[in-house]
């Protein structure tokens, strides 16, 4: 009777990765599609991938989107690291104050911030670019971060940085040195969703950009009226390159552990 | 009484996924009525013996056979008995009431016989009035209570309990012992209980089954399992025991310590070697030459209801060495920038094999510093010639900017002190310090033995060593140049013995027992 | 460890210009009418009026609400068995079916939905899927049926590892304990297992009625612009028509129902879950 169940379930929870999958696996099928059909394969080509490598909108849209990533990446983690690490210091009003703070662009629709983001920029007199999108990107991407960081902050031993002065280290050896190492952990998964958030924003993009700077979400959104088989080979590629980065991140470690164990036994032996 | 077989365990095999052998090979009947406590440290195998029970594993190989029946492939929810989990496993989206009445609901009996149930369970359990309370909120004493209740309400013929007082803190868990007993008796049905707490098993228990490491040791009654524990595992388990080596020459008699007693014991092989416990309380401190054995009073601790006397009986093994204590070992360097400092040592001839640079580093404690930052730097060179034959060696130690000190290596024929009666030996060397030295260690014994050299084995097996302790009646702060003894010692035979009569630290006393409390256990393998 | 304490001052000021400052804004836009320049901003209420006179601009926001709705129950429905599925396997299978739900999420939102363009078109797979199955022809592009699907497709993710995590967390003994009581898995199943999810349900529920409600992409990809919802109104009024002040107290309008309704969530949440709660915090 158990292993009756265990087949139910086998069977939808394979329905669920096929739906999960279906149409990632139709687009990069599609992307391989000689005609401009999107419901006849007829043969394999690559000629919608030489027209994404030719056409200028599209690799600039992929750059705009890498460039607006790494920076907002960058300084996300930096900066959220750091207050994260200075609001775990700080009074309680005052951590709770900015906790409140971050959690707008958190809980509020994405359109709201957006929307309050564009109205800032249009306020301020600040014309709306690459800039603004970056700006932009940072202030949504640090509340991550420091939402990923300070539960490990708070589960350090409150003592641990005076430890390390009473041994005789300055408050920078004792940040970077015993602090940073042992919130490492949260650093990089904050870095990774920051990574993320950016690389996929369409709606607050949509709303702070200007000037016809474009990234990738906001190109398929103004393409996508007509049929343009060039957006599935970019899709294609970018699906392609965030998979084997996955994979790597993933595989990585566990091979690794694997060759710490063999040591390990061999070290018995 | 008439006794029944209600659980029997019939060569219970538990392998794990990971090919770890937890249980091998149990067989245990467990009587009607019975308080029965399962008592093992952490991993030997109690718990999933347990579960086993419980229904919750299924196990590798054996038979569980439950008032006649085999029960090893019976689901949980259809067998006769009920568990109290570990950390009590109470729904917390329930309060007490629903919680106690679970299983009732369940069997689906009319709301009317539930609460009148559920209400005698509360009575039980004395917490009448706590129906409507939030389980959660309840002090880990009152969950405890809740726990039983829930098991205890669905009629079990067996409650399993999971060391359910190990998350109690201990004037609760005294109090809970007590409860738990009482329970049991009222309500006269089997508890099978697993605990570590080897006080917790001989206050409750009817019946006690030791394990370790996934095999029984001993099954008995509390009385049984303290005073006539099967070897050395259970005694040291049980209770607070004396426990020495020794053997049987003959039926009735004992030898340790060089010395024969007469005992109860029988039926070993002749001059079987064996272990041999006397429990603390059974030892009367007499006159000198009344008793048994003569020793020296070491201590004396007042632990409230008695007193816990330390007699040693066979005095320790010691050796005394010179200490030569001298005004100054460091040279500097010509600019004056750099220090390096080390002392002369000796060696046993047979230890000069042993000697690397790393070695001779550390037992000339040679080392070098820049004064004016008080920083530490390396010997990066070391330079010596030595033979295994007795005599004087020189060796130099360099610092990278050449910066030397020269030193001797003294290699001698270092005897021993070998003390057969307590099967133990001790070495230690004379050494060089200075006063600074002295006067900055941190740990002055510990250093002291390092510095000697000091060690102690056992003869009967060399790679065993032995505890030794340091003595010396010099003051380290007040410390001038000249010659110091210093001595090294091991504890011989002792006794602890536990008396409600106080006797002095320092003095002769007898000690005396009887033959039936010398109790001779067979010696365990392994 | 105050030298420590002063490392947050620039991200406190910048948090008031980046994250509080733009919603205030947003605020001062929806009550106030544009004068010639910033300082000749009048207070009004007229934007609200017209919003709640107008029964077309009613009508969507009671669409949005009932296809945010059938969105959400769906998802219940199809997360729960495939949660429960994960959370019963063993941890290396766990491990490899939460990536593996995990990795589409890290692909692009719009690019996902972009890829259901051809999949559902007249002529696709999933049309002549049907028509072979005999359920003759339809047109399922542009349909609500199709933004329903896109919805569903975008947001179960959340809605599957909020049940799995909080089936995870679930003491493994409570389940012992109700079959120790006598109870099959069925009955472990409604009286425990069940009831001890719903926080996780809970959450996953403001993760997928949230964002859904406000959704403007989905609509307009596979709704092909006749399905319009209030982020499509918001997005019009912004970029197309450019009233701004309007466009805010729509915005403002959406925010507040979104946080009445994040509020009721969380008031069920605490009722279902409140002994949980107090014992986290006890520990």
């Amino acid at each position: 009777m158990k292993k009756k169940k265990r087949w139910v379930g086998m069977i939808v929870m394979a329905l669920t990765i096929l739906f999960f999958y279906l149409p990632i696996i139709f687009m990069i099928a599609f992307s391989f599609n000689e005609s401009k059909s999107l419901t006849h394969f007829d043969g394999f080509s690559l000629k919608w991938y030489k027209k994404m490598f030719n056409d200028s909108a599209m690799m600039e849209s992929l750059y705009t989107t890498i460039l607006v990533a790494v920076i907002a990446t960058v300084v996300s983690t930096v900066v959220g690291t750091i207050s994260a690490i200075g609001l775990s210091k700080s009074k309680k009003v005052v951590r709770e104050a900015v906790t409140q703070l971050n959690d707008f662009p958190i809980m509020n629709p994405e359109i709201v911030t957006a929307i309050g983001l564009m109205l800032f920029f249009i306020t301020l007199g600040i014309e709306r670019g690459l800039m603004t999108m970056i700006l932009a990107h940072i202030a949504f991407c640090i509340p991550y971060v420091i939402l990923s960081v300070m539960p490990k902050i708070r589960s350090l031993d409150p003592n641990i940085a005076e430890a390390a002065m009473d041994l005789g280290a300055t408050p920078w050896q004792a940040l970077t040195k015993v602090i940073v190492p042992q919130i490492k952990v949260g650093i990089l998964s904050g870095a990774l969703i920051a990574f993320t958030m950016s690389f996929d924003d369409f709606i607050i993009s949509y709303f702070v950009t200007g000037r016809g700077v474009k990234n990738l979400s906001i190109m398929v959104y103004t393409m996508s009226k007509r049929v343009n088989p060039s957006i599935n080979a970019i899709s294609t590629l970018v699906v392609v390159s965030i998979t084997i980065g996955l994979i790597v991140v993933n595989v990585i470690p566990i091979i690794k552990e694997k060759k710490l164990r063999k040591k390990a036994l061999e070290g018995q032996i | 009484m008439e006794e029944k077989k209600l659980i029997q365990f019939r060569n219970i095999v538990m392998n794990f996924d990971d090919n770890q052998l937890v249980l091998k090979g149990i067989n245990l009947d467990i009587n009607e009525n019975e308080f029965v406590t399962l008592l093992g440290p952490s991993g030997c195998g109690k718990t999933t013996l347990l579960r086993i029970l419980g229904g919750f594993l299924e196990p590798t190989e054996g038979t569980v056979i439950f008032d006649g029946e085999d029960i090893t492939k019976l689901p949980p929810h259809k067998r006769e008995l009920n568990t109290v989990f570990q950390k009590y496993a109470l729904f917390p989206h329930m309060n007490v009431y629903q919680n106690i009445a679970f299983g009732l609901k369940i069997k689906k009996m009319s709301a009317d016989v539930i609460e009148q149930k559920v209400m005698k369970m509360l009575k039980l359990i004395g917490l009448e009035g706590y129906e409507n309370k939030n389980v959660t909120l309840l002090s880990g004493g009152q969950q405890q209570r809740v726990a039983i209740a829930r098991a205890l309400v669905n009629e079990p013929k067996v409650l399993l309990l999971d060391e359910p007082l190990g998350a109690l803190d201990l004037k609760l868990r005294k109090e809970m012992q007590y409860e738990l007993k009482r329970i049991q008796q009222e309500v006269g049905i089997t508890f099978i209980f697993v605990t570590h707490d080897q006080e917790e098993a001989l206050t409750m228990s009817d019946k006690i089954v030791i394990m370790k490491d996934g095999e029984i040791q001993q099954i008995g009654t509390p009385q049984d399992i303290y005073n006539e524990p099967i070897n050395r595992y259970v005694a040291d388990f049980v209770g607070e025991s004396n426990i020495i080596s020794g053997r049987m020459p003959e039926d009735y008699k004992v030898v340790f310590d060089d010395t024969t007693f007469e005992c109860v014991d029988h039926d070993f092989d002749p001059n079987e070697p064996v272990d041999i416990i006397i429990r603390p309380e059974d030892i009367d401190i007499v006159k000198p030459g009344e008793g048994k054995l003569t020793g020296e009073v070491l201590s004396v601790l007042f632990k409230g209801m008695h007193y816990e006397v330390v007699v040693e009986t066979v005095p320790g093994t010691s050796v005394t060495v010179n200490m030569r204590v001298i005004k100054n070992n460091e040279v500097t360097s010509g600019d004056g920038k750099e220090k390096i400092s080390a002392n002369d040592f000796f060696v046993d001839i047979e230890d000069v094999k042993l000697l690397d640079d790393k070695e001779i580093i550390a037992r000339a404690d040679a080392q070098a510093w820049l004064p004016d930052k008080d920083e530490y730097i390396s010997i990066n060179k070391i330079e010596y010639d030595i033979k295994e034959e007795i005599g004087e060696y020189p060796v130099t130690f360099f610092t990278s900017s050449g910066t030397m000190i020269q030193k001797s290596i003294y290699v001698v024929n270092q005897p021993f002190v070998k003390n057969v009666k307590a099967n133990e030996a001790v070495s230690a060397f004379n050494f060089f310090k200075t006063v600074d030295e002295l006067r900055e260690s941190v740990a002055l014994d510990t250093d002291l033995k390092t510095w000697a050299n000091a060690q102690g084995w056992k003869i009967s097996d060399e790679n065993e060593s032995v505890d030794i302790s340091v003595d010396y009646d010099f003051d380290p702060d007040e410390i001038k140049e000249g010659v110091y003894k210093v001595t090294f010692w091991t504890t011989g035979r002792e006794f602890k013995i536990r008396t409600t009569d106080y006797v002095e630290e320092g003095i002769e006393v007898g000690l005396d027992f009887f033959p039936e409390d010398i109790h001779v256990m067979k010696k365990m393998e392994g | 460890m105050k030298k420590f304490s002063h490392l947050a001052i620039p991200y406190i000021v910048w948090s008031l210009i980046m994250l509080l400052l733009p919603m205030l804004l947003l605020v001062l836009y929806a009550f106030t009418e544009t004068g010639n320049d910033i300082v000749t901003f009048s207070f009004t209420l007229k934007y609200f009026k017209k919003f709640f006179t107008d029964p077309d601009f009613l009508l969507v926001l009671w669409r949005s609400l009932k296809i945010a709705f059938k969105t959400t129950v769906i998802c219940i429905f199809l997360a729960y068995p495939v949660a429960y599925f994960i959370a019963n396997s063993s941890d290396k299978l766990r491990n490899i079916l939460v990536l593996a739900i995990t990795l589409p999420m890290w692909i692009n939102m719009l690019v996902r939905t972009y890829a259901w363009i051809g999949l559902l078109s007249d002529g696709g797979i999933l049309q002549r899927l049907l028509e072979m199955l005999g359920f003759g022809t339809h047109k399922l592009l542009y349909t609500e049926g199709a933004v329903l699907l896109g919805m569903v497709y975008n947001f179960i993710p959340f809605m599957i590892l909020q049940i799995n995590t909080s089936l995870c967390k679930m003491d493994k003994s409570l389940k012992e304990a109700s079959f120790d009581l006598g109870a099959n898995r069925v009955q472990t199943f409604f009286k425990v297992t069940l009831p001890l999810s719903l926080p996780g349900v809970v959450s996953g529920i403001s993760l997928v009625f949230l964002p859904a409600v406000s959704s403007f992409f989905i609509p307009k990809l596979l709704g092909g612009g006749q399905y319009f919802l209030i982020g499509n109104i918001i997005e019009n009024q912004f970029i197309t028509v450019g009233e701004w002040n309007f466009g805010s107290a729509i915005s403002m309008i959406m925010a507040v129902i979104m946080m009445c309704s994040m509020y009721l969530v969380r008031r069920i949440e605490d009722r279902v879950s409140g002994n949980k709660k107090e014992e986290t915090a006890r520990k």
